[in-house]
C-alpha cells in the first residue's frame, strides 16, 4: 500500500523554542491516523507545514510524493482540509459558500452537502457568522465531505459539536473512509471519538514522537498496574521502564510498556515491596494521560 | 474557478462599493451645485477669470474620495481574510497561491476603475454643462495624480494588511503614506503633468506587493511565531 504522507526529520522551532524535533511519520492510503499531543505539542503546526502554511526549520512533509511546500493545484483538489476552530468564510450564506466552493471541485456532491444542511434547523439564506459554534462546525464538514476529497486533514473536528452529533460524524466518517478508500489524518481534543475513529495512532510529547504505532498495538501494550507500596518512603522513579508514575500518598498508578512479570521483577530487583496490584484496563484516553502526565 | 474567486470578493465589497459610488455622485453633484451658487452670485466671467487666471480648484473636495475608496475597499477585501487567518482557506484551494492573489487583487482594482471612471464621465460631463472644454480637460488631468491615489492607496493597504507581522506593516504603512502623499502635494491646476506617467508606472507595480505578503504568510511568518 502507497503511502499517501510522510514526514522526515521535521523539526520547527519558533524563535528559540523547539516545537519539535526530527519528527518521522507516515500515513498509508485507505488508513486513518489520529495525532495526539498535550497543548502546545506542534499539532497545529504539522497541519500548517503539512499544507504548506509554514516552512519547517528542518525537514520535509511529501503528500503523494510532491513537497507540501509546492503542492499542486492536481493534490490540492484531493486534499480536504478542516481549519481548527471550523474557520470558514463567515460573510458568506449556506447557499453563498455551496455555490463558492463548488466552482472548484469537479467531483462536488450537492446533494450531500445539502442533505447535512437539511438536518440543522437554518435556513440556506443564514450568514455563517451569525450561526452557533455547532452549526458552523457542520457547515465546514458538509463542506469537506461534498468536495470529495481522497485525503482529509482535520484539524479538531470535534470542536463544538454536541456528543450526539460527535458520534453520527465519527461512525459516519469512518463508515464513508472505509468504504471509498479515503486517508485521513486528524486530530481531536475528545480521545473518545479518536478511539473510535482511528487505526493508528502518533502521540507526540515535547519536542518528540512518545508513540507510533496501530491503536490496537498501543492499547495492547501500553499498561497501567494500580498498587500500594508497603512503605511510604519508598522512591519511585521514572525510567526507561517506568513510563509514568502517579502517586499519592501510598497508592501508585504506574504506566509501563513492560508486562505484568516484568514489572513484578523490575520491583523486586529494586526491593520495592507492594500490595493489592493489579492491572487496569484503559481506553485510549486514560492511555494518552497516562503517557503523557496529568500535568 | 476565476469566476467563483470573483464571486467571494464580490460579496464582500458589494455594499461598501455601492455606497461609495453614491457618496462619489453626491459629493460630484455638490461640486457643481456649488459652482452654479457662485455663477449666479459672483457670475460666469469672474468664476472662468478665477479657475484660469488665479487657478482656483473648484473641485477640492473630490481631492480624498479616491484613496478614501481604494482605502476602503482595500479593508473590506483583507480585513475578512486575515481574521482568524482565513486566508489559509483561499491557499488551500485548487489554484496556484499567487493567481488566487492576483485574481482578488485584480477583482478590487477592476472595481475601483469602474466607479473612477463613472467618477469621471460624471464629471466631464456635467463640466462641459457649465465650463469650457479647456478647462474641463485641465480639470480631468488635476483630479488624474488623486485617482491614481486611490489605486496606488488600494495596493499599499491591500499589502499593509495581509503582511503576517505588525512591525512590518508600521514599516510599510510609513511607506506608503509618503509615497501616497506625494500625489497631494501640488493643488495648482494640471501641474502633475509631466509626472503622470511615472506616477502611473509606480501605481502598477505596487500592483505586486500583495505577492510578497501572501508569500510571508505562507513562509510562516509571525509576531507570535505560531502560524
Amino acid at each position: 500500500m502507497d503511502n499517501v504522507i510522510e514526514c522526515h526529520n521535521l523539526t520547527h522551532y519558533y524563535g528559540n523554542k523547539l516545537v519539535f524535533e526530527n519528527l518521522n511519520f507516515r500515513i498509508k492510503e485507505g488508513s486513518i491516523l489520529g495525532l495526539l499531543g498535550k497543548n502546545g505539542t506542534g499539532k497545529t503546526t504539522v497541519f500548517n507545514i503539512l499544507n504548506g502554511f509554514l516552512h519547517p526549520t528542518k525537514g520535509q512533509c511529501f503528500i503523494w510524493g510532491e513537497d507540501s511546500q509546492y503542492l499542486s493545484d492536481m493534490s490540492k483538489l484531493r486534499i480536504g482540509f478542516l481549519i481548527e476552530g471550523h474557520i470558514q468564510y463567515a460573510f458568506m450564506n449556506i447557499q453563498q459558500i455551496e455555490r463558492f466552493y463548488r466552482g472548484f471541485y469537479p467531483r462536488w456532491k450537492s446533494a450531500s452537502f445539502w442533505e447535512l444542511i437539511s438536518k440543522l434547523d437554518i435556513s440556506p439564506r443564514q450568514r455563517i457568522s451569525t450561526m452557533s459554534c455547532g452549526q458552523r462546525s457542520q457547515v465546514a464538514l458538509g463542506l469537506i465531505l461534498a468536495q470529495d476529497p481522497d485525503l482529509l486533514i482535520l484539524d479538531d473536528f470535534s470542536m463544538g459539536l454536541d456528543p450526539g452529533y460527535r458520534r453520527l460524524f465519527v461512525d459516519y466518517l469512518r463508515e464513508y473512509a472505509k468504504s471509498e478508500n479515503k486517508t485521513i489524518f486528524t486530530t481531536s481534543h475528545i480521545i473518545q471519538d479518536m478511539e473510535r475513529l482511528i487505526d493508528d495512532v502518533l502521540i507526540i510529547g515535547s519536542n518528540n514522537v512518545l508513540v507510533q504505532s496501530t491503536l490496537n498495538e498501543f492499547l495492547d501494550n501500553f499498561n497501567r498496574f494500580d498498587f500500594e507500596l508497603e512503605e511510604s518512603k519508598t522512591e519511585l522513579k521514572k525510567d526507561a521502564i517506568l513510563v509514568n508514575i502517579e502517586r499519592v500518598k501510598n497508592k501508585v498508578e504506574l504506566y509501563t510498556f513492560s508486562s505484568e512479570n516484568e514489572i513484578y521483577k523490575y520491583l523486586a530487583d529494586k526491593n520495592v515491596s507492594v500490595k493489592n496490584f493489579k492491572r487496569v484496563s484503559m481506553a485510549l484516553e486514560d492511555a494518552f494521560i497516562g503517557l503523557t502526565g496529568k500535568y | 474557478m476565476w469566476r467563483s474567486v470573483f464571486y467571494k470578493e464580490w460579496l464582500k465589497i458589494r455594499w461598501f462599493i455601492l455606497l461609495y459610488a453614491l457618496v462619489g455622485f453626491v459629493v460630484i453633484v455638490y461640486i457643481y451645485l456649488k459652482l452654479k451658487h457662485s455663477f449666479m452670485f459672483l457670475g460666469a466671467k469672474n468664476v472662468w477669470g478665477a479657475i484660469l487666471f488665479q487657478s482656483i480648484v473648484y473641485f477640492k473636495v473630490f481631492r480624498f474620495i479616491p484613496l478614501i475608496g481604494g482605502t476602503i475597499i482595500a479593508f473590506t477585501q483583507y480585513l475578512p481574510e486575515v481574521l482568524n487567518k482565513r486566508i489559509k482557506l483561499s491557499f488551500h484551494l485548487p489554484l496556484n497561491e499567487n493567481k488566487i492573489l492576483l485574481l482578488m487583487q485584480a477583482f478590487g482594482a477592476l472595481s475601483l476603475f469602474i466607479s473612477f471612471l463613472v467618477f469621471l464621465i460624471l464629471f466631464g460631463i456635467i463640466g462641459l454643462y457649465f465650463l469650457p472644454e479647456q478647462i474641463v480637460l485641465d480639470s480631468l488631468i488635476t483630479i488624474f495624480p488623486w485617482i491614481l491615489a486611490g489605486f496606488s492607496s488600494y495596493f499599499i493597504v491591500s499589502f499593509v494588511v495581509l503582511e503576517p507581522m505588525w512591525i512590518y506593516r508600521f514599516f510599510y504603512f510609513l511607506n506608503g503614506a509618503f509615497f501616497i502623499s506625494i500625489h497631494f502635494a501640488s493643488i495648482i491646476t494640471a501641474s502633475y503633468r509631466p509626472i503622470i506617467l511615472s506616477l502611473t508606472l509606480m501605481s502598477i507595480l505596487l500592483s505586486s506587493a500583495l505577492l510578497f505578503s501572501g508569500y510571508r504568510f505562507r513562509k510562516g511568518e509571525s509576531w507570535y511565531g505560531k502560524n
